[in-house]
Formats: C-alpha cells, structure tokens, sequence
C-alpha cells in the first residue's frame, strides 16, 4: 500500500472518521492501532518487531536514568546507564546495517573492487528490510539522546513511544521529528473544516507535484539515462537539469503528502522543504533541503564531533602552528567529513559517499573559506548582492552545484555517473552538437506527447510560483486564505482536477515508488 | 560577577570569532539576528566562550539553546 494509491485513501478516510468518533482520550491508542494497520498491508507485518524493539530499548534505557536523576543520583553515577544507552544505539545501528547497509557493503566493495581489483567484491542476499527502519532509527537516537542530555523528558507509556516512532505518515520518507515537536501526538484534538480544509490542500499539492511533475519529468529523465552513448548533446543537459525538479517534485511532493495527512488529525509535522532552488549558496541550500536530516546530522554528529576533546586539543595545536583561521578551517573540514561520511553511509551505497558527500563536502568547505574574500570582492566592486539578477545568478549556480552533485545519486555506479559527465562536458564538440533538438520536436521520441510537455512547464511554473508566494508569505495558502472564496474554490478544484486529469494514469499504470522511500 | 561584566566578556569573544566588532549581544539575541552566527561558527562561539569563562557548556544545552539570555545564565549559574 503506498501512500499515492486508493487503498491508501480509503484506509486513511477510516482511520480519520474513527479518530473523530472515538473519545478523545483513545485518540492516541486508534492512531497506534492504525499504524500497525498500515506496517502489516505495507511492509512484512514481522518487521514491526523491529520498531517495537528499539522503541521498547529507548523507553528502558531513558525511564531508567530518570529515575535514578529523581534519586538524586550524579553523573558519575549514571555511567551504567550511559554504557546500555551506547549498548542500544549499538543494536540500533547493528539492526540497520543487517536489513539496509548490506547494499552500502556490496556496493563499497564493487567500488574498491573498480579501483583495486585485487580486493574481491561480496553478493549479499537480499533481506527485507523495516519500514522506515533509517528515519525511526534516527528518532529514536535523538529521543534517547535528549532525554540524557536533560533537553526532553523520557515517555513513561512504551505504547506511546512507540506511536511516535512508527506513526505511520512518517514511515515512508520521514520527516525526522524529534520527540518534543510531536507532543500533538498525545493531545485530544477536535475536528476542524480548518484542519480538514488544510490537509486535503496540501495532499493535492503533494499529489500534484508527485503525479504531475515528478513522474512526467522522470519519463524524459529516464528514456535519457537509460542510453546516454544514444542521447547526447542537449539530451543530456536536458537529463541534467530536469532531474533535480523531478526529485525535489518526488521528494517534498511526498513530504506535502505526509504533512496533510498528519494535519487532518490536527497533527503538526514538521517541514522538510523551504524552496531549496532559491537558496543563493549550497549551505543554506543544505538548510533548506531534508532539513530534518540536516539538522539531525548538525546536532548529533557535527556538533558532538567538533566538541570532542581530540578534534578541540588538535584545535588548539593548530593555533599555535597555522593560526587561528587555518585552525578553523581545518577541524571544521574534519567535522564535516565525518558528518557527510555518515549521511553517505545513511543514504546506503558507496556512489553516495564517492559523489554527494565528497562532492558537497568539497563544496561547503570551499564556500567557507572564500566567503570573506568573496564578501571583500562584492564591497570593493560595489556589487548590488540585493538586486533580482544577482540574487538569479547565485541561485542558479546553486542548483548546478546540485545538478552536479546528485548525477551520482541518480546513476547506478560511480562509472555510470562518470559516463554521464563526460557526455555533459563533450556536449559542445562538434560530433554532439545538437540545440535544435529542443525545438524540432524531437523531445517527442523520448515517449512524452506534445500535451504532456507543455503540461510539465506550466506545472513547473506553478511550482515556482507556489515557491514565490511561499518566500513571502511563508506558506502559499497564508496568501490563498486571504482571497475570495470563489477564487480559494477555483484554485482547488484546478488542482484536483489537474491530479485526475493530468496525472500519469492510464491501464496498467502504476505510480513509481518515492525516491526517497528506498532508504 | 554581574550580568553586565558576562555582557561585556561575551561581546568581546563573540566579535573576535566572527571578526565584526558592531556586534551588540542581548537577552533576545538569537543566532539569526547576527551575520555571520551560522552551524559552523556556533560551535567555535561555544568553545571560545567555554574557554574565557573556564566552563563547559553541556552537550545538550550546545545544542538547544534559546538565545544569548540562556547562554548568561549558565554562565552565571557556572560562576556560583
């Protein structure tokens, strides 16, 4: 059962007609009765030991400190209970790297495999893995954690635990809530047209963007990636830009998706997406895109990582040697190498580490250090940084670094990712010039009609108007709330009826699993 | 040591990290409202701060910390 099918709806109508129904004190207990509903159509129902497992360790582990906090006892008294905190995130990670990091290993060793040849490659057996194993995994670190560190205080009901790692809109694709966003979870709500109103938006915005945008867009993408030696020149500078758009669509269509959902039980998620193609450099990029896992990364490894004694006494040394800039810049790229290190091995296969993590940590380190200097540049030039056509120029250039960057996120290896490079940077030679390709139709060949191209770009211009009204008013439909009703009912009824009607259906259709859902 | 004596350090650290010396900290001040406060030099803030007033911040607090108000009153609360 995905989450764009009519299974799906139908289950959810249920479940959110019950929630309503029932006293508002079992409100929490349907929504844990439904989302082990949702793990058994969805998933292997024995996998949900999985989730229970390490949800039931956390609740252990955390009740057990306070308890002996309330006693009164110190942190030097606490060491037992920090050593079967790191035993959890032990069996924790254990359990992750048995059902999803055996393709991270299999394909490292075909990596190194393409390098060294001598190191042999590993074939190993498939395992179905949890739903949503990698983001609940994540939550329940951050819970354990900030109950140790005094910032949440521990769950006392497992049962309720348990809701907060498995609540299933979140089981596909996240978001990566911490514990003390989702207390909405354990309030009595009330039904609202308000609520109600605000989630089916926002579920068709996400079908919209899913449906419409990200599966029209990955037809071109794929018949392109699929035979690039046949595809070259502008066909592949057509690939390289399109697939961002396709997965930002793909992604946060989702997240829209999973964030209406929650919000008709009155429940408020947190956000995923803040127009990331607006950000003017590839940092506020990173905080604008997964923020959930950004920030998670931030927080409980970057930090941690860089307050560590040894990176601050190295810190320290390097003061004396090189400076107190050099110093900076040298354990923040240590921080940093671990952090992308990690979020490679997260993300499940060594072309990720390889291309993404190593493409963006060279990135944002080189953004780091030039920064004042290219600050100086703009003062000296007098360059008018708050002027549209600069503010343009540097968004685009962020999202080619993206463009590039996830070229190894879409290719199947490393090798692939390199091909594909280097068509992009022959693409001028005159063997594979061919502009014209995007004005004689044909595009066309690449199994997309006329209708369904000129759907893709004003549905991209939506998407960016969407996007404008959201950098001013903070959310689109703060602005849609202010207009008539006619015109509110207009937009709606456009929406619904551009998902029914524009959206890639048709006999023997089915809509392609999220990107994202593979991790 | 008084709140003032705190403010007076903290201004001083905090501009020698982000090399602005316009930078005015109060009990309001949150990282947004000064340039330059980012992921990166938060930290470097924190362990700067953590070595003029002879304290480490715990690692929970590192992480959630409400504005510049709640960092002075760890400060205070460290000195006591």
């Amino acid at each position: 059962m995905t989450i764009t099918s009519l299974n799906f709806f139908i289950f959810l109508i249920l479940c959110v007609t019950v929630y309503y129904i029932l006293p508002k004190s079992f409100q929490w207990v349907e929504l844990l009765l439904f989302s082990l509903v949702f793990y058994y159509f969805a998933a292997t129902p024995l996998t949900f030991g999985y989730v229970a497992l390490s949800s039931f360790m956390a609740w252990g582990v955390t009740n057990g400190m306070e308890r002996d906090r309330k006693k009164g006892a110190k942190a030097s008294d606490m060491k037992a209970w920090k050593i079967l905190m790191v035993i959890s995130f032990i069996i924790n990670i254990c359990l992750w790297f048995r059902l999803k990091g055996r393709a991270f290993l299999s394909s490292t060793l075909w990596g190194i495999n393409q390098i060294f040849p001598s190191v042999k490659t590993v074939e190993l057996p498939e395992i179905v893995a949890a739903l949503g194993m990698s983001y609940y995994t994540l939550q329940i670190i951050s819970y354990t954690l900030d109950c140790y560190w005094e910032n949440a205080k521990p769950q006392k009901n497992p049962l309720k635990l348990l809701l907060f790692s498995c609540f299933f809109p979140q089981m596909i694709t996240g978001p990566i809530s911490r514990y003390d966003q989702l207390q909405s979870l354990y309030e009595k709500h009330s039904c609202s047209y308000k609520n109600l109103a605000h989630g089916v938006q926002r579920i068709l915005w996400g079908l919209f963007k899913k449906i419409v945008i990200a599966e029209k867009c990955g037809v071109i993408v794929d018949a392109i990636w699929a035979d690039f030696t046949l595809y070259r020149g502008a066909y592949i500078w057509i690939a390289f830009l399109l697939y961002p758009i396709q997965l930002y669509s793909d992604f946060s269509g989702c997240m829209d998706i999973v964030i209406g959902v929650a919000e008709l039980f009155d429940i408020k998620l947190v956000e995923n997406f803040k127009n990331p193609f607006f950000s003017q450099t590839s940092q506020e990029f990173w905080q604008r895109w997964h923020i959930t896992l950004g920030t998670w990364a931030k927080d409980y490894i970057l930090y941690p990582v860089l307050k560590s004694k040894g990176l601050q006494s190295l810190n320290k040394k390097l003061k004396q040697k090189c400076g107190k800039k050099a110093a900076k810049i040298i354990t923040t790229a240590l921080g940093m190498a671990v952090l992308w290190f990690v979020l490679g091995v997260w993300h499940g296969a060594f072309k990720h580490i390889i291309g993404v993590s190593l493409w963006y940590w060279i990135i944002l380190m080189l953004e780091d250090i030039f920064k004042p200097y290219s600050e100086k540049i703009n003062k000296k030039f007098g360059f008018k940084t708050d002027e549209f056509g600069w503010k343009f120029f540097r968004a685009a250039r962020t999202y080619l670094t993206y463009s590039f960057g996830i070229v190894f996120f879409r290719a199947k290896d490393v090798p692939q990712a390199f091909r594909f490079l280097k068509e992009l940077f022959l693409s001028f030679t005159k063997s594979r010039w061919n502009p014209w390709v995007l004005f004689d139709g044909s595009i066309l060949n690449l199994g997309i009609t006329y209708k369904e191209l000129n759907v893709i770009f004003i549905a991209i211009l939506a998407l960016l108007a969407v996007g404008v009204l959201r950098e001013k008013y903070g959310y689109a439909r703060n602005w849609l709330d202010t207009q008539p009703v006619l015109f509110r009912r207009t937009i709606y009824l456009a929406l619904l009826f551009a998902v029914v009607i524009l959206g890639a259906y048709g006999p023997g259709y089915q809509s392609s699993a999220f990107i994202y859902g593979q991790f | 040591m008084t709140r003032e004596e705190v403010y007076e350090r903290l201004n001083q650290v905090v501009r020698e990290v982000l090399d602005d010396e316009d930078i005015e900290l109060h009990d309001e001040t949150v990282a947004d409202d000064v340039e330059g406060w980012d992921s990166f030099e938060h930290i470097n803030i924190i362990v700067a701060v953590e070595e003029e007033f002879g304290f480490k911040f715990p690692m929970g607090k590192t992480i959630k910390m409400k504005n510049v108000g709640e960092m002075v009153d760890l400060i205070l609360e460290s000195g006591k």
